[in-house]
This record gives structure tokens, sequence and C-alpha cells, in this order.
């Protein structure tokens, strides 16, 4: 559903490797989990998957659309959750969700349906008529994702979403995240809580300066980092993935 | 005092984007080289209007010369830009203190907060000095020159302009205090905003009326003759409602001689006083200014499902999603208010009040330039299209039109929704702009210079094509370079220099069209054909530049990340 292949892209003219080679699949219906230290890169991998960046080298495909050369189809099937809830803070939440219904072409029964459900799952219908600059930092969080949902989309890309919200609506966010992807839709997302990855994702990728260091299901990824491990079987993903970040 | 060069330094910097802007990388930057051409298209449009400028006051210099009275040359360049100064004033005064969000941080620095206003106070002076320079800087000057003047006027001179924004801005500190004490600024801070240009412009009416009362009537032939008969009889006539411009002509014109210390004296010790009072004033104000930093919104109301239901709409098309979401922004953020649809509306009202004052005998020489001009339909035509077209497009909508977009750019860049067709959005909204300036320079133009609706129809058929050319020069330019870094809003309109740069490329433009008038006009072409030529060159422009705008677009929000 999400192919990245061999895509590197760096900062500053150069300077800065963000991504580097970097090759990864995910599969239709799938929960995949993005995993690295700060600064790995996994949010510009994530704004090269959405399109926010242009790759300097390699291409990416999302549900086999060119995310550059057919970029509209890429983008009609593809929402995002950007890591800091940056939106129209002079427009009210209801404004903000109306204009993203409006260019994703969401038809109005569906999109009252969809805005009362997720507004009533993340308890912001009382302010969903005030300007989003009176919203905290979750509510905005909160807001955003609500209009990822709007669109029912095939591909949801996460950065970090989990950040800021408080703890009904963390659960409410993890089964609204295996909800889509039990309706055949895909999900990308960063994180750094590893329990939530454990358990979540189907399967997991860990980026360490750039490239990507180890990718697969739990049981594959035990597999891997057992050869030093002692326990295989018990290991954790903390443990896992500490042991292959120590460099 | 270390510390306060320090806080001078850092805060001009921050308001003139020195940082950021960097004229000298700037350059070194091979791919920003279009733009050298570019300001030089512009220069080559002011350039004439600076020289039109210098030789009209020569004119009129030569004019009142013989009779005595060529020091009314000053006190009219002092006084207008005393007047330029309040009308800009207000926005400086309160983007100063009320909008720029340093202020919490300067706060709890080690710094008194004589020293935050004092580096605030220099940057209001600063913007002023340069606002206020093309308008007085040539008319100091030509006067200078003209009357053959020694070293003290040119020293008088410097200390005189330096000092003139100080009286103006303490009407205008007077004012944005009352506005404080009525509006609670906490909640209020864009009504405060609106509302108090709102009473600015009122206020400026009022002023002008109250001005030209004094000067009209009057004008019958010995009144005419008692004025110039005095030695500083014109002087006094036009300063009559504003004694410190008088003051002033007085102490550069007679220097050492007759009333020219009295002048020098009562001029200097009114500003510095003045500012001396609103420093004082100031310190006792600024905190409470603080208050309305941290903006609160009333309580909120529980939503019901009918609301919901109301609220929700469906399918509107994605253009015109993106021209309700640009018109909803602008409205709601008051810099973008004020420096788009206010300013359009600024303008016509300006010209008005220049053009009274320009010939300082109120609007019956308004109607007589107008009569005056009707008398050669091609002048008629060509400069009220002229006058139609800088009041629809001289406001910073369309070359802010991507910056303005800011952090929230990414937005533009994931929905799926060609570029072209999200333009498309903004341009009509800068055009919905553009058509409010221009209705209210066509209602300027029909009632204060009573030009003939024959006229304005035709002046209005050549501004139309010209504003959708210059609206779209004015996107791509910002296009180009768009400015997305930015917490202040300032940044994005008014502060930009995307926006300047514009205002270059539109001068260039409409010198353009000048000269083609001039030249078809010289082939011996009747006025309907010259109009036409005119009328249908800007057309195919304006075609041309939309679809550019729409493939740049294209090529654009791929290639800016963010
Ligand atoms: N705009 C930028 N300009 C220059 N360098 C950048 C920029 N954005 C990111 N980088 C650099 O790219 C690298 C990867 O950053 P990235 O934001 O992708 O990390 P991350 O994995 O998302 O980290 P975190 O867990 O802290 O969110 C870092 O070294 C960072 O310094
Ligand atoms: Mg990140």
């Amino acid at each position: 559903m999400i192919d990245i292949r061999g895509v590197s892209k760096s900062y500053a003219k150069g300077k800065v490797k963000a991504v580097d080679d970097l090759t990864l699949t995910v599969r239709p219906g799938e929960i995949f989990g993005f995993l690295g230290p700060n600064g790995a890169g996994k949010t510009t991998t994530i704004k090269l998957i959405v399109g926010l960046l242009r790759p300097d080298a390699g291409t990416i495909t999302v549900a086999g659309w060119d995310n550059q050369r057919e970029a509209l189809k890429a983008k009609a099937v593809t929402t995002y959750v950007p890591d800091t809830p940056e939106i129209y803070e002079r427009l009210t939440g209801l404004e903000y969700l109306n204009f993203i219904g409006d260019v994703y072409g969401v038809p109005k029964a569906a999109r009252l349906e969809r805005i009362r459900k997720w507004l009533d799952v993340f308890e912001l219908s009382p302010a969903v008529s005030s300007p989003i600059q009176s919203y905290s930092h979750g509510m905005k969080q909160k807001i955003v994702l609500i209009a990822a949902l709007l669109p029912t989309p095939q591909v949801m890309v996460l950065d970090e979403p989990m950040v800021g919200l408080d703890a009904r609506a963390a659960h409410h966010m993890k089964e609204m995240m295996r909800e889509h992807c039990d309706r055949g839709g895909t999900l990308f997302f960063s994180t750094h809580i590893m329990e939530v990855a454990e358990r979540l994702c189907d399967r997991i990728g860990i980026i360490h300066k750039g490239r990507l260091i180890a990718g697969g299901t739990m049981a594959e990824l035990r597999a891997a980092a057992s050869t030093q491990a002692v326990d295989a079987a018990g290991t954790s993903l903390e443990s896992i993935f500490l042991e292959l970040t120590d460099k | 005092m270390k510390r306060l060069a320090v806080l001078v330094r850092t805060a001009l910097r921050v308001n003139f984007c020195l940082s950021v802007l960097r004229p000298r990388e700037l350059l070194k930057k091979r791919k920003d080289f279009w733009m050298v051409p570019l300001i030089g298209l512009g220069l080559l449009g002011l350039i004439p209007v600076l020289i039109y400028f210098l030789k009209g006051l020569r004119w009129i210099f030569n004019l009142l010369a013989p009779l005595g009275q060529q020091a009314a040359v000053l006190t009219f360049g002092l006084l207008a830009g005393q007047f330029l100064i309040l009308v800009f004033g207000f926005y400086y005064v309160l983007s100063a203190f009320y909008f720029s969000r340093d202020l919490p941080l300067l706060v709890s620095l080690p710094v008194t907060p004589t020293q935050v206003l004092l580096s605030k106070f220099t940057v209001i002076l600063v913007n002023e000095w340069v606002t206020a320079a093309p308008l007085v800087l040539p008319v100091l000057i030509q006067y200078g020159l003209l009357a053959r003047s020694g070293p003290r006027y040119w020293i008088e001179a410097v200390f005189i302009y330096l000092l003139l924004p100080v009286i103006p801005l303490a009407v205008v500190a007077l004012l944005a205090v009352g506005l404080m004490r009525v509006v609670n600024v906490g909640r209020k801070k864009d009504f405060l905003i609106v509302a108090g240009s709102l009473a600015l412009l009122a206020a400026a009416m009022g002023g002008q009326f109250w001005l030209s009362r004094s000067m009209n009537g009057s004008f019958d032939a010995q009144a005419v003759i008692r004025v110039f008969a005095a030695p500083d009889g014109l002087v006094q006539k036009i300063g009559a409602r504003f004694p410190p411009s008088v003051w002033a002509t007085r102490a550069l014109a007679f220097g050492f001689r007759g009333e020219g210390p009295a002048g020098l004296l009562l001029y200097l010790s009114l500003s510095l006083g003045l500012f001396a009072a609103i420093l004082a004033a100031g310190k006792r104000f600024f905190y409470r200014g603080l208050i309305g930093l941290s903006e609160r919104i009333g309580p909120r109301k529980e939503l019901s499902r009918g609301d919901l239901e109301r609220g929700v709409d469906g399918g509107l098309r994605p253009a015109r999603a993106v021209f309700r979401r640009e018109l909803r922004i602008m409205n709601r953020t008051p810099i973008f208010l004020l420096n788009g649809v206010l300013s359009a509306l600024l303008l016509p009202i300006v010209f008005i009040l220049m053009g009274k004052f320009d010939t300082g005998t109120g609007s019956d020489s308004a109607r007589l330039l107008g009569g005056l001009i009707s008398s050669k339909p091609m002048v008629a035509v060509f400069a009220s299209a002229l006058f139609l077209t800088m009041c629809a497009s001289l406001n910073g909508t369309a070359s802010s039109a991507f910056s303005r977009e800011g952090a929230q750019f990414w937005m533009s860049k994931v929905i799926p929704v060609a570029p072209r067709i999200q333009v498309r959005g903004k341009f009509l909204h800068a055009l919905a702009i553009a058509a409010l300036g221009l209705a209210a320079a066509a209602a300027a133009g029909g009632f204060v210079f009573a030009i003939r609706p024959l006229y304005l129809a035709a002046a209005l058929a050549l501004a139309v094509p010209a504003t959708f050319l210059l609206t779209a020069v004015g996107m791509m330019i910002d296009l180009a370079r768009p400015l997305l870094v930015w917490t202040n809003p300032q940044k994005a309109i008014k502060q930009n220099f995307n926006v300047l740069l514009a205002l270059f490329a539109d001068a260039g433009i409409l010198f353009g069209g000048y000269r083609l008038v001039k030249l078809l006009a010289g082939t011996g072409l009747r006025t309907k054909a010259v109009i036409l030529c005119v009328g249908a060159v800007f057309g195919i422009l304006a075609a041309v530049s939309y679809v550019l705008l729409g493939a740049y677009a294209e090529r654009r929000y791929r290639a800016i990340e963010s």
C-alpha cells in the first residue's frame, strides 16, 4: 500500500542526511509502527510519504500511485496528522472540518454522521463551534485527528499521534486505529511508546540515523535480536530497540 | 545604556526582517536574480513620479516667490507629512504594543519598562521616518535648493524632520490609550484595532472638514489680497489649524531673523515635551496593555444536535472552499484585514484628502480639477483608470496570498486539490477585495472629482483587466518565495518583502501602460481607439498572466517544502 524504494533526503543542501536509501513496504490492512531515536528521520520519512518533502532519490508509491507524478491521486486516498497541530487558528473547529470535507469531497450526510460520531468519541462537541485558537494542545490534536478520519481514507499517516492526548483519548485513538485497519485501511505511524507499538502493530520498522536497521513482525524482530539477547521469547520491544540503536 | 542599545538593535532587526532578508546573500543566490530587473522596473516607474513631484514643487515655489509666499511650500510639506504619520501611526503604535509577541519575553528580561518602551518607540519612529520620507524629504530638499539656503537650514531641517513624527504620535497614542480604556482589550483585541481604525478614519474626515472650512468661503478677492499681503500670510492660512507646522516653517524659512527663533523654540519644546509625556504615560499604561496579550475567549456553549446539523454543510467545490477559507482567515485576523480590506478602502479616502490638500481650498477645487480633466476625455479616462487600478491593487492581498498561510501551508500541500484550483480560490479572494477598492475609488471619482459617468465607465473597463494583471503578478511574486515562517501575522503582510516587490512591479507595469498611452496618442489615433487598444492589451496580458499563474502554481507547490 505504501512502497518506499531507495529514498534519500538531506537537509541544508546535503549537509544533514536525514533519510538514507530507505526501502520499506507497508501492506494493505496493516498497522505499521515506525520507531527510532530522536532525530532518526521518522518525521522526514512521513513528510516524504505525504508529499510535503521531495525525495532527493528514490520513489514512493501510495495505493499504487507515484506520489510525485500522480500526486493528486495519491493524496486523495491519504490523510495525515502532523506531529504539531498547526491548523487554521481563526476558523472554528466545525468550519475547519467543513473545509476538509469540501476539499476531499465528503457528501453532506456522511460528513454529518462521521463528525457527530468522532466528536462524541473524543468529547470535543462543546468546543467545536469555538475558534481553534482557544483550544488546548490536546484538543487541537483531536480536531486534526477527526479531520483525518473524515474522508475515511485508505491510508492514514500519523506522526506521534499519542503525544498530548489524555488517557481516555489515547485509548479511543488505539481503538480507532484498529477499526480503521479492520475496514481494510492501512495505517503508518511513528511513536516513542514501545508498549503501544508492541501491542498494536502488525509490523514494526526501526530507523536509526536515516537507515532502516530492522523491520518485521515482533517475532521477526526478536529473532533478529536474539543472537545477543538472553531470553529470546520474553524479549520486550524496548530491549530490542535499546540494543539495536545503541551505536 | 548598553542594554538599551541591544534592545533597540534587536527590535529594529526584527521589525525589518534584517536577519531573514540579508540583501547581499540574496543576490549571491543565483535563483533570486530575477528580482533585480523587477526592482529596476519598479524604480523606472517611481522615478518619473518623483521627478514630477519635484518639478511641481519648483513650479509652485516660483509662482509664490514673487509674492514672498514661498515658505508655504514648506508648510504644505510638513503638514501633509504629519497627516500621513497620523494615519499610519495608529497601526504602528498598536502593532508595537499590542500585537508584538515579544513583549511577554521582554518583560521577563532584566530590563526596565522604560528601556523596553524606548526601544519600541525607536522602532515606531524609524517606521514613521521611512513612511514620511517620500513626501517630506523632496519638499525640504527642493526648498533648500531653490531658496539657496545655508548650512543652518540644512541642520535645522534634519532636526525638524527627526521630530516630525512626535506630535502626531502623541495624538495617536492618546487615541490608543483612550480606546483601551473603553474596550476590554483582553477579550476584544481584534475589535479594538478595527474600531480604532474606523474612529481614526472618521476623525480624519472630520478634521479635514474642519480644516477646509477655515479655508473655504473666504476666498473673495479682498481676502486673497489680505492673505498675500502679510509676509507669511499663506503659511498661516494653510497651517491655521495646526500651528506646529507654522512654527517649523518659520524656523526653517526665517532662520535667526524675525520669527524664526521663536518658531524653532516652540516647535522643539512642544515636540520634546510631548515625547516625555508619551513616555511617562506609556510607562503607566504599559503593564495594563500586557494583560491584553493573553487572549481569552468567553464560556463555550453546548452544541445541540440541530446546531451541528445546521453547521455541517455539503459539497462546496474546492475552489470555493479555498475562497471561503481565505475570506474567513483574512477577515478574522485584524492585521490582514487592515492591510487588505481596509487599505483598499483607505486609499481612495487618503487620495481624496491629499487632492484637497494640494489645492488647499476644499472640495470645490477637487471638482474644479475634475472639471478641468473632463474637458480632455483622454486624460479623464486614463487618469481615472490609473486611480481606480491603484486603489484596487495597492493592498497586500495578492502579494501575500501564500505567505499568509505560514505554518499552515502543509495543509495546502496534502489536500487532494490541484494547485491550479487552489490558486483560483485565492485569486478570487484577492479580486473580491480589489472590487471593494474599485467601487470606493469609482465613488470618489464620481462624487468628489465629478468625473462624468461615461468616462468613469470607460476607466472601469480599463481598470478591471489591469487589476486582473496586477493581481496575478502579485500572486506570482509571492509564490516565487513565500514567507512561511512567522509567528506574528505582521510578518506575512506588512513586513513582507514580497508586498514591496509587488508594489515595485505594479509601478513598473503602470508606467509601461502610461508609455503605451503616450505612444498611441502620438500616432493621432482617436481617443476611443486608444482606449480600445490599451484595454485590449491589458485584457490579453491579464489572460496570459492568469494562465501563467496556474502553471507556475503547479510547479511551485511541488517545490516548496514545508
Ligand atoms: N528543516 C530541517 N532543516 C535541517 N535539518 C532538519 C530539518 N528537519 C529535520 N532535520 C534533521 O533531520 C534529521 C531527522 O529529523 P526528523 O525530524 O526526521 O527526526 P525524527 O525521527 O522525527 O525525530 P523525533 O523523534 O525527535 O521527532 C535530524 O538530524 C534533524 O536535525
Ligand atoms: Mg519527529
